[in-house]
């Protein structure tokens, strides 16, 4: 089912495809007529990449195999524009879930909208989307040309427009002068740039990445994450990302969605999931995981180590809840605590050296283990302040602690 | 031979455990060396006869009396052979082509494909690989003459694709699940429609395997007897039945010609389709190919 | 068009062709068999089971467990003399292991027929063996011939699977296996035989199902008194023109190996059950 493009050509200034396909023409791909008024609820968009717009929209979508639910009443809004991020562990549905945009899986339920075009009709071959696979997944009958050309050829752009924009492309991977040689001799950190090239010199409304940094050693991986920022910054594409790596999705992302079994847990920018985590899932899978259990009392939690902990309870908790009480590494002060602090003791039982920082866990109950993260500046090593066995007091400010059930 | 070395070492356990018993001679690569040096003489004795006496000048069997090419003379001037020789050709080439098409499709269904009947397609694919061949013939007989089709090379032709199509599909198969399954995908989020895609990406990727798995199926077609024997009609037949009522007849030298002439095109082709993968830009061979679907 | 129903489409034509061209051809082998012919030898349906007592008569069946001990002794000395050329090629082959077993496949891509013919060209009795040794020895039209040329045929249908499980296997667990055990026969029986068993159990079934219906062998290298099934059937068919008997032969052949080739299967596939698990 194709139907006419409505926007203007050069309208918004961004790089628009040309005109709207004849229905059956051959690997065009066509994008959809834009949702009427009121029939989402959203505002009809006027251009595409406005900043605001919708790129993506998930209405209650879930991808079923059988009985196991992979994605579970999915309602997401990704913004043109913005980096935005897919996170969990493996088989959080987050793969998935990019799947049925590319249009390689079929919904169970829901819809998706691109740019607010719903696109259940719509093959892969006519999206207006392009994907960087984990695997690179490059055509290694064809050079690297060939490749990036490819989406080009099938639409059937003039041949000089595909030379200057392959070109274009390759030189904003930083690849040119390779356009001859065949992926079989490109190491894994050219293949992926040639992936990325052959995906963004289409010029799709919304760019979907599968993990694409993940058979990259760490130093490349780092380089990479930079790199991929900055182009998203240059293009000013949206960018769909999954990863399994908070770090990555932390320093990337302007929003990160943080699934779990198929649902998303919590969904903001990375500042707010790292700090603000609503769920102990959350607040274990993004740092580390400084959960103590413990039971609300009053205006704190009396945790493990029987010590009580002034803290925020939230209004859904009430006295005698069963709850987990989470502080961030960084926020935890050894010994020398400042006016205020809620304090606990402990043994320190480890100490973990990582060059710019020391690690060092102490317990305070069986089963009750807190990471405190501190600092290896000129002035205080860690490593002359405390020995494994000391007994020292751990204290943080109790906003920065949060009660979560 | 590194391992050689390894093996010759006597054998490594210590004197706490049970006192180790002196090497048997099973295992030691001296006499495995001569058993394997008597089984290639014995493998290759009666090619080398026939080979060989395919240049006699005499009928002998048993003494060399001279070279001369007579024999080879009486097959190809011989109307019958020549045109058997022909017929065995045309035969192998239309089978070839044939089978290698349906066999590829077949292949590309069977591991894209998830469908609830692709298992029991996967049976009955597999199923004329072990038939032996007698059923193969007798039945493929019966079906041509109770339809009322007339015994020609036309018969034997049906019933050579029929069983050539399980070879092509098991070489291919294993070539086309090797392959990620994500770059068809990739194929088509650039924009490709599924047929563009499987003759654009999916078709260039698997030639190596479609090629071997051909010319396996002429070699195959063009030595085959039994179901030949069956299906054939009366005239030309191909060329495995006629060495058949020639050997009925006594055994007479024309025939180590015409099986010398045979080996040779066999060779050739396994040849070709180690070879022409390598000469023509890629990196494995044939024989790669072929020899990683044998065994269980 | 979603791609599973797109990759289905593909197997339409093969599917068809197999149909049409391998499964009814069984489907009339088995109506015929319960069919009779009339005066002039024209085979007509019906139902006449009585094809299926002849075939157990005393006779033929006779000739069934020929077939199946011949099939059986030509597994058996495939298993003897194919085994050490595998395990030779695999464990001691190193740079020539491509080569020597392209040597062993060479043979095979001499005819079938050409191949027997040279053992009648040099055991018979104008053959080169008896030129050379002078006497009359009687080598063809016995059994052994049979089941020589047999073996001959099918050996590499039994090397072949047992050479690729033995190149698959880690060499490293024969390393251990001569710690743990000590000397290498037992290595051999507890560690290789064992993780080899399937590549065994391949070759058996590729050379047992031919060689059971083989006809070539025993007509060429042997005399009336060798005659297998595959002989009779054959006879049946185009001298006799009992194509319902013939049939019937046939079916009861096939049954016996069907019954087999399932085991085979259920025994493989339990194998790759307890790997991948």
């Amino acid at each position: 089912m194709n139907e006419s493009a409505s926007a203007e050509p050069g309208a918004s200034g961004k790089p628009v495809r040309a005109h709207p396909a004849e229905p059956g023409a051959s690997g065009q791909p066509v994008r959809a007529h834009p949702a009427e008024p009121g029939a989402s609820g959203k505002p009809v968009r006027a251009h595409p990449a406005e900043p605001g717009a919708s790129a993506i929209r998930f209405e209650g979508v879930s991808k079923r195999f059988g009985e196991f639910a992979a994605v579970d009443s999915l309602d997401l809004d990704v913004k043109a524009g913005e980096f935005f991020s897919l996170l969990g562990p493996s088989g959080c549905g987050k793969t998935t879930t990019l799947r049925m945009v590319a249009g390689f899986e079929q919904p169970s339920e829901g819809r998706i909208f691109l740019e607010g075009s719903p696109v259940e009709t719509v093959p892969p071959y006519r999206r207006n989307v392009n994907t960087v696979f984990q695997s690179y997944a490059l055509f290694e009958h064809l050079d690297v040309e060939r490749n990036v050309a490819f989406g080009l050829k099938r639409r059937k752009v003039a041949s000089d427009e595909i030379r200057t924009r392959v070109a274009g492309a390759l030189e904003l991977v930083e690849l040119r002068g390779r356009e001859r040689a065949r992926p079989r001799e490109l190491s894994g950190g050219q293949k992926q740039r040639v992936a990325l090239a052959r995906a963004l010199v289409n010029k799709p409304a919304v760019l979907l990445l599968d993990e694409p940094l993940g058979a990259l050693d760490l130093k490349l991986r780092k380089q990479m994450q930079v790199e991929l920022k900055g182009i998203q910054r240059e293009v000013g594409i949206t960018f769909l990302y999954v990863t399994h790596d908070q770090e990555e999705a932390l320093a990337m992302s302007d929003r990160i969605a943080v699934m779990e079994h198929g649902v998303v847990r919590q969904c903001g920018p990375p500042e707010e999931i790292y700090e603000q985590p609503t769920g102990p899932f959350v607040a274990g899978f993004i740092g580390v995981s400084n959960l103590l259990p413990g039971k609300v009392e009053g205006s704190g939690v009396r945790v493990a180590g029987a010590e009580h902990c002034r803290a925020e309870v939230p209004g859904h908790v009430s006295d005698g809840d069963d709850v987990q009480l989470s502080v961030r590494p960084e926020k935890i002060w050894i010994d020398d605590l400042e006016e205020g602090m809620v304090s606990v003791g402990g043994t320190i039982v480890e100490r973990v050296y990582v060059g710019t920082t020391t690690q060092v866990i102490v317990e305070l109950a069986a089963g009750a283990r807190l990471v405190a993260l501190e600092q290896n500046t000129a002035r205080a090593r860690s490593d002359d302040r405390w020995e494994i066995g000391d007994r020292v007091r751990l204290g943080w400010h109790p906003e920065h602690a949060r009660v979560l059930r | 031979m590194s391992s050689l070395a390894q093996a010759d070492a006597p054998a490594a356990a210590p004197a706490r455990r049970v006192a180790a018993k002196p090497p048997r001679d099973f295992d030691r690569p001296r006499f495995l060396r001569v058993f394997v040096g008597l089984f290639f003489v014995v493998m290759f004795a009666p090619i080398a006869l026939v080979v060989l006496f395919s240049f006699n000048a005499s009928r002998s069997l048993q003494n060399f009396d001279g070279f001369s090419l007579r024999w080879y003379e009486r097959f190809f001037e011989s109307e019958t052979l020549r045109s058997s020789l022909l017929a065995s050709i045309e035969i192998a080439l239309i089978t070839m082509v044939v089978a290698t098409a349906l066999g590829t499709l077949l292949a590309y269904g069977l591991v894209r494909a998830r469908v609830r009947w692709s298992g029991a397609m996967n049976v009955l694919m597999l199923v004329p690989l072990v038939t032996p061949e007698i059923v193969a013939g007798t039945s493929a007989l019966l079906l041509f003459t109770q339809v009322g089709l007339e015994l020609s090379l036309t018969t034997i032709v049906l019933g050579h694709i029929t069983f050539s199509i399980s070879y092509v599909t098991v070489v291919v198969r294993a070539r086309l699940a090797a392959l990620d399954a994500d770059v068809e995908h990739a194929a088509m989020d650039l924009g490709a429609t599924r047929w563009k895609t499987f003759a654009l990406i999916t078709l260039p990727a698997l030639w190596p395997a479609i090629l071997a798995a051909g010319l396996l199926v002429f070699a195959l077609s063009f030595d085959d007897f039994v179901l030949s024997f069956f299906t054939t009609g009366e005239s030309p037949q191909p060329l495995p039945v006629r060495i058949w009522a020639a050997i009925r007849f006594g055994v007479t030298p024309t025939i180590n010609a015409i099986g010398t002439f045979m080996l040779a095109i066999s060779a050739v082709t396994i040849g070709l389709a180690i070879a022409l993968p390598r000469l023509l830009g890629r990196r494995e061979s044939g024989l790669g190919v072929l020899l990683g679907r044998e065994g269980a | 068009m979603s791609e599973n129903r797109f990759a289905a489409g593909f197997l339409v034509p093969g599917g068809l062709w197999l149909l049409l061209l391998f499964v009814v051809p069984l489907g009339i082998l088995l109506a015929i068999s319960f069919g009779t012919t009339d005066d002039l030898g024209n085979a007509l349906y019906g139902w006449y089971p009585e094809n299926y007592e002849r075939v157990f008569d005393s006779i033929y069946i006779e000739v069934l467990a020929r077939s199946v001990g011949y099939a059986l002794a030509t597994v058996a000395l495939c298993a003897l003399v194919g085994y050490p050329v595998a395990y030779y090629i695999a464990v001691f082959g190193g740079r020539w292991k491509n080569v020597l077993i392209a040597l062993v496949v060479l043979p095979f891509f001499v005819n079938y027929l050409v191949r027997t013919y040279a053992w009648i060209a040099m055991l018979g009795d104008e053959g080169l063996v008896n030129g050379i040794l002078g006497d009359d020895i009687q080598f063809l039209n016995t059994p052994w011939a049979v089941i020589g040329g047999l073996t001959y045929g099918y050996m590499a249908f039994m090397i072949l699977p047992v050479y690729a499980a033995l190149d698959r296997m880690d060499p490293a667990l024969r390393e251990a296996g001569k710690d743990l055990y000590g000397g290498p026969w037992q290595t051999f029986r507890n560690v290789t035989l064992p993780h080899t068993r399937q590549g065994l159990l391949a070759g058996t079934v590729l050379v047992f199902l031919p060689a059971v219906g083989d006809f070539v062998a025993a007509q060429l290298l042997g005399g009336p008194d060798e005659f297998m099934v595959g002989n009779l059937i054959q006879q049946q068919f185009l001298a006799a023109d009992n194509w319902p008997f013939g049939a019937a032969l046939t079916v009861v052949m096939m049954t016996f190996l069907l019954i087999w080739m399932v085991l085979y299967l259920r025994s493989a596939a339990r194998e790759a059950r307890e790997v991948a698990a």
